[in-house]
C-alpha cells in the first residue's frame, strides 16, 4: 500500500497524450506520448498501462487531475469528458487545471506562460506573487503594446514573446502531468466544481443570415 | 444462459445531452427505468441551426451529468450496472467524443464492460424496445440529420432500400421555418402553422416521384418554397399570415406525398415477410405523415409501429436498448473504441450522401 492519496493526471489539449501518477507527495509515474491525433483511442489503454506498471488499480486512484486547455478543442474536451466519467465512476474529485498554470507550476515568479492560439495568437498569463491575473488572448503584434514586464516567459511560443519583451526563456520546472497533478494535490481541498474546459475562444458560430419577410398585418 | 440485464447508455450525437437505464428480463419486454434528455434548442435558437462546436461545449460538460441523474432517477448505483453502452458514430464529432471518453470514464473506473452503438442502430431497434417487434420489419428513419428505409432483419443485420440523395426532411423542415420567419425546431412550428393553410395553393415538386426505386430528394423542394416566398414578398411587400399557413400546407403536404409513396415502394421491395411498418427520428412526430403511413401500411396488410414521440427523437434509452441486445449477443468494445463522425448501418449497399476518402455518411 503506497502512502498518500493517488492521484492521476493526463492532458490531451496537444499534439500528445501525457499523464502522470503521484501517491501523495511522490512521482510514481510520468510519461508522454506525441500524437497528432488518436488521443481519444490511446488515452484510456495508456493509463491503464500506466497504471498496471506501477501495480495500481483504478480502485486504488483517490483524485483526478485534468488539463483543461487552453488549446485543441476537441482535445481538451477529450481529457474534461473523461475526467468527469472517472470521477462519477471512482467517486473521487476531478480537478481541472489550465495549461498556463501547469507550465507556471514551480517557477521563479514573477513570470508569463504561453501556449500557441491558431490565427497567429497567443494564450498568455501573467503570474506574480500575491496578484491573481486571469488568461489573456493576444496576437504577437499586440504585445508590444502590452505593455509587459521583461520577466522569463515558459511555453511552446516563449522564444517569439520572449523576444518581443526584452525577457527571457525559461523551461517548465516539471513535466506537464506531473504539474497537473501537483497543482490539483494543492487545490483538492478547495475545489468542488468539476472540470471545464478552458476554450478562450467564443465558439465559431454567425447567426443565421437569411432574414425572414416582413410579416403583413 | 439467459440472464436479467441493466444497461446505462449515453447519447450525444446531435443536440441532445442523454443517458438512461434500461433492464431487460430473459424473454421479457425490457424496461426503460430512466430516461434524461438535456436539450440545447436555446442555446442553438440564434444560428438558425445546430452549431457543431455549441453542441460539443455543452456535450462535454453535460453528460455527466445526465448519468448522474439517470442514475439517480432509476434508484440505481453503478454497482447496478453490467455494461455501459455509448453512441459511437455517426453524429458531430465534438459530441460523439465527449460521450464516448466520458462512457470510456465510467466503464474503466467501474469496472464495467463497454458497447458501442450505432446511433441508427438505437433508432432502428426502438419497436423491440417498445413493443417487443419481431424481425424483420421495415424502419423508415426520418430526423433532422438522416432519412433512410432499412429493412432490420436482426441486431446486426440491416439492408439500406433507399434514402435520401441531399437534405434529410428535418432539415429541410428547420429551413422552411426558417424562410417563414417561424421559430426553430421548424417541425412543430411549420406543421402548426400548415394546420390552417390550404395544401393545394401552390404546386411544389415532389422529388424523385417520376424516378423508380426508393431514393428521395429534399432539397430541391425546399428551394420550390424560397422561390414562391419571394415572388409573394416582391409582390406585397411581404407575407400575410395565410400565405404563411399556405406555403407550409404545401411544404408539408409534398413531404408527406413522397415520403408515402417512397413507402408503399419500399414494402414492396422489402418482401412479404415483414412483421411491421416502423418509423423513427423527429420527423415521425408529423401528424399528417403519420397519418399517411398508417394508410401505407394498412393498404398493404402489415401493422404499422411509432414509438412514443420521446423515443422517435434523439434519447439514450434506445441506446441502452440497442447495447443491451449487442452485449447479450456477446459483443464487448475495448478502451480504444473510436467515435466515428460516419458510420453507416449498411456497409454493403452504395453510399447515398457522403463518399471518398472518409466513406459514406450514414
Amino acid at each position: 500500500m503506497l502512502p498518500g492519496v493517488v492521484t492521476l493526471a493526463f492532458d490531451t489539449s496537444g499534439p500528445a497524450c501525457c499523464a502522470a501518477i503521484l501517491s501523495g507527495e511522490t512521482i510514481i509515474a510520468d510519461t508522454v506520448e506525441q500524437m497528432a491525433r488518436g488521443q481519444a483511442e490511446r488515452l484510456f489503454p495508456l493509463l491503464d498501462e500506466l497504471l498496471s506498471a506501477a501495480g495500481l488499480a483504478w480502485g486504488d486512484v483517490g483524485r483526478i487531475g485534468v488539463g483543461t486547455g487552453p488549446g485543441n478543442f476537441t482535445g481538451i474536451r477529450i481529457s474534461v469528458a473523461a475526467a468527469r466519467g472517472l470521477a462519477l465512476s471512482l467517486g473521487c474529485p476531478a480537478i481541472g487545471v489550465s495549461t498556463l498554470d501547469a507550465l507556471a507550476h514551480g517557477l521563479p515568479q514573477p513570470c508569463l506562460t504561453v501556449v500557441p492560439a491558431r490565427r497567429g495568437s497567443i494564450y498568455l498569463q501573467r503570474h506574480r506573487q500575491g496578484e491573481v491575473h486571469a488568461p489573456e488572448t493576444l496576437t504577437l503584434d499586440e504585445l508590444a503594446a502590452a505593455a509587459l514586464p521583461p520577466v522569463p516567459v515558459c511555453g511552446d511560443v516563449a522564444n517569439d514573446v520572449a523576444a518581443r519583451i526584452g525577457g527571457t526563456v525559461v523551461r517548465p520546472a516539471a513535466p506537464h502531468a506531473v504539474s497537473i497533478a501537483r497543482i490539483a494535490c494543492a487545490r483538492a481541498a478547495d475545489t468542488a466544481d468539476r472540470p471545464r474546459p478552458l476554450y478562450l475562444r467564443a465558439a465559431d458560430a454567425a447567426p443565421a443570415s437569411d432574414r425572414p419577410p416582413a410579416i403583413l398585418p | 444462459m439467459a440472464q436479467t440485464l441493466t444497461l446505462l447508455g449515453l447519447e450525444s450525437s446531435c443536440d441532445d445531452t442523454g443517458a438512461a437505464v434500461v433492464r431487460q428480463a430473459p424473454d421479457a419486454q425490457a424496461e426503460i427505468l430512466s430516461n434524461v434528455v438535456i436539450g440545447q434548442d436555446a442555446l442553438h435558437a440564434s444560428y438558425g441551426g445546430v452549431v457543431p462546436e455549441i453542441a460539443a461545449r455543452a456535450h462535454a460538460e453535460k453528460i455527466d451529468i445526465a448519468v448522474e441523474q439517470a442514475l439517480a432517477e432509476a434508484g440505481l448505483t453503478l454497482r447496478d450496472i453490467d455494461a455501459v453502452a455509448v453512441t459511437a458514430g455517426p453524429g458531430l464529432i465534438g459530441g460523439v467524443l465527449s460521450g464516448v471518453m466520458c462512457a470510456k470514464g465510467i466503464a474503466a473506473g467501474a469496472g464495467l464492460p463497454l458497447v458501442g452503438v450505432n446511433h441508427l442502430a438505437g433508432h432502428a431497434l426502438t419497436p423491440r424496445l417498445t413493443d417487443g417487434l419481431a424481425f424483420p420489419y421495415l424502419m423508415l428513419l426520418v430526423s433532422g440529420g438522416h432519412c433512410q428505409f432499412l429493412r432490420v432483419g436482426g441486431i446486426d443485420n440491416y439492408t439500406r432500400l433507399g434514402g435520401t440523395i441531399d437534405d434529410a426532411p428535418g432539415e429541410a423542415f428547420d429551413k422552411v421555418a426558417r424562410l417563414l420567419g417561424l421559430p426553430q425546431p421548424g417541425g412543430p412550428a411549420v406543421e402548426a402553422a400548415a394546420r390552417s393553410g390550404d395544401p393545394a395553393r401552390f404546386a411544389f415538386p415532389r422529388p424523385m416521384l417520376d424516378r423508380p426505386g426508393c431514393d428521395l430528394s429534399f432539397s430541391g423542394l425546399k428551394t420550390a418554397v424560397l422561390r414562391a416566398r419571394d415572388t409573394l414578398a416582391a409582390t406585397q411587400g411581404g407575407l400575410f399570415e395565410t400565405d404563411r399557413a399556405d406555403l407550409c400546407a404545401g411544404f408539408q403536404a409534398a413531404v408527406a406525398d413522397v415520403l408515402a409513396e417512397k413507402t408503399r415502394r419500399a414494402l414492396a421491395a422489402a418482401g412479404p415477410d415483414l412483421t411491421a411498418l416502423a418509423v423513427a427520428g423527429g420527423v415521425a412526430a408529423n401528424g399528417i405523415l403519420r397519418e399517411r403511413l398508417t394508410g401505407v401500411a394498412a393498404a398493404a396488410g402489415v401493422a404499422f409501429n411509432a414509438p412514443p414521440l420521446y423515443l422517435c427523437t434523439d434519447n439514450a434509452a434506445m441506446i441502452a436498448f440497442a447495447g443491451l441486445e449487442a452485449f447479450r449477443a456477446g459483443r464487448r468494445d475495448g478502451m480504444d473504441l473510436p467515435a466515428r463522425p460516419r458510420w453507416p448501418l449498411d456497409t454493403a449497399s452504395p453510399a447515398l450522401v457522403g463518399s471518398g476518402r472518409k466513406g459514406p455518411k450514414a
